[in-house]
């Protein structure tokens, strides 16, 4: 290699070192309080048990009827996004996984803060809604889980933006998350004297992982 | 103290960068992934099964303990989800899970016969399993199987390891003066970004 294209290599390395290091502590520190939100949520669904938990399972239920339009709309979806313009409703719309009775409409919709639940009388054109005002511990807790899907329902799909925005947070949070990590195994690994340690350590760490995952074999 | 600092952040961090890994990459398929579970691909019948005495009234832990003293007969490892007595038809049901297989044991009562289904799972669903593990549901049965024990001491561990790697990592970046005023930037812009969040989903 000539030394002119050692110097290009070289002058390359150093940028990507640079960056690397820059980028692990400007993504560290950019979603720093995401990392802190969805860490502080993991420990309080993970520890049922603890006050802190049980307080987050209090919520204030409400009941009212409202009389209501006839809604609007070819399918249940349409129907139901008309009948939330309606009630001045907010959030992430569920419709059940039965079909639905005849003259009938049931739905509900929940953000991490409240959630309601809609039965509808399309004869008598009487919405009954039965409403949950969730605790700030319970609010904050569902922040955690509140993407508007489930992988293994299939009919489940998000259709509010908001909760769109936060998906779209949670899923930069986890590939920050990975580039910061990758880019950490580079920066220990050009640290010699660290290396030994680090791999013992680092080869305990996936081992302890990966016992998990015995089933696979 | 800097040294201390900047090593503990170091190995803490790899010892526990398998299992950020982990949970970051299962937030992609926890969010968008949709699958169809797959129907049961074997069901093997065990005859003979001795049934735990009052197995038709246990609740809660003793349920579960009933239902484990079944498992050591049909040879299933796995925590229990809960577990149903179905009056009807006297059969005592309840689903095993770990990473990378589903199994449902169907027990009849009366014939002594135990049906057991087998379901594998792909290695994205066994990442999200553990994601969710233990999770808030039926705390009262919770870590019936030692693996979710484990799962849940490695689930704190690298929850406590992070907060503790986020603090040390601001008490580094803050001993690079050049890189303070940036870094005050990208932290003020991540708390907008966060708060703005927060108020659009809750307002």
């Amino acid at each position: 290699m000539s030394s002119s294209a050692k110097r290009r290599q070289t002058g390359g390395f150093a940028v990507f070192e640079k960056w690397n290091r820059k980028l692990h502590f400007y993504l560290g520190l950019y979603f720093l309080f995401f990392l802190w939100l969805f860490s502080l949520t993991g420990l309080l669904l993970n520890h049922g048990q603890w006050l802190i938990a049980m307080a987050a399972n209090e919520r204030k239920e409400t009941r009212y009827e409202r009389t209501i339009e006839l809604p609007a709309g070819a399918t249940d979806l349409d129907r139901a996004r008309d009948l939330m313009r309606q009630l001045s409703l907010q959030g992430e719309m569920d419709l059940p996984a039965v079909p639905q009775e005849p003259g009938r409409l049931a739905f509900s919709v929940s953000r991490p803060n409240d959630a309601s639940q809609v039965r509808v009388d399309l004869d008598t054109r009487l919405a009954s809604i039965q409403h949950f005002d969730n605790s700030r511990w319970a609010t904050f807790r569902i922040f955690h889980t509140f993407s508007g899907s489930r992988y293994n329902q299939p009919a489940s799909r998000r259709d509010w933006m908001a909760t769109s925005m936060w998906v779209l947070a949670m899923d930069a949070l986890a590939a920050g998350l990975i580039v910061m990590v990758l880019g950490s195994y580079y920066m220990w690994w050009r640290l010699k004297p660290k290396r030994q340690l680090g791999l013992i350590v680092l080869a305990a760490g996936y081992v302890a992982c990966g016992w998990f995952f015995t089933s696979f074999l | 103290m800097y040294r201390w600092t900047r090593d503990l952040h170091l190995y803490f961090g790899l010892f526990i960068s398998p299992f950020l890994l982990l949970f970051a990459a299962s937030v992609f398929f926890l969010n968008h992934a949709k699958i169809v579970p797959d129907k049961w691909l074997s069901a093997e019948t065990f005859q003979n099964v001795e049934i735990p005495d009052a197995i038709d009234r246990a609740q809660g832990k003793d349920a579960i303990a009933r239902a484990q003293a079944i498992l050591q007969q049909v040879g299933v490892t796995g925590e229990i989800g809960f577990t149903r007595f179905v009056r009807q038809t006297r059969h005592f049901v309840f689903p095993v899970s770990k990473p990378g297989v589903e199994t449902n044991v169907d027990v009849d009562i009366d014939a002594r016969t135990a049906i057991v289904s087998r379901r594998p799972t792909s290695v994205w669903e066994a990442f999200a399993y553990l994601h969710k593990m233990p999770g808030p549901h039926n705390v009262a049965i919770r870590g019936n199987w030692a693996g979710t024990r484990a799962w849940r001491w490695f689930a704190d561990g690298t929850i406590y390891l992070t907060l503790f790697i986020t603090i040390t990592g601001i008490y580094l970046w803050w001993t690079i003066k050049a890189e303070r005023r940036t870094g005050i930037a990208l932290l003020s812009a991540g708390i907008v970004t966060f708060v703005a969040l927060i108020y659009v989903v809750i307002r």
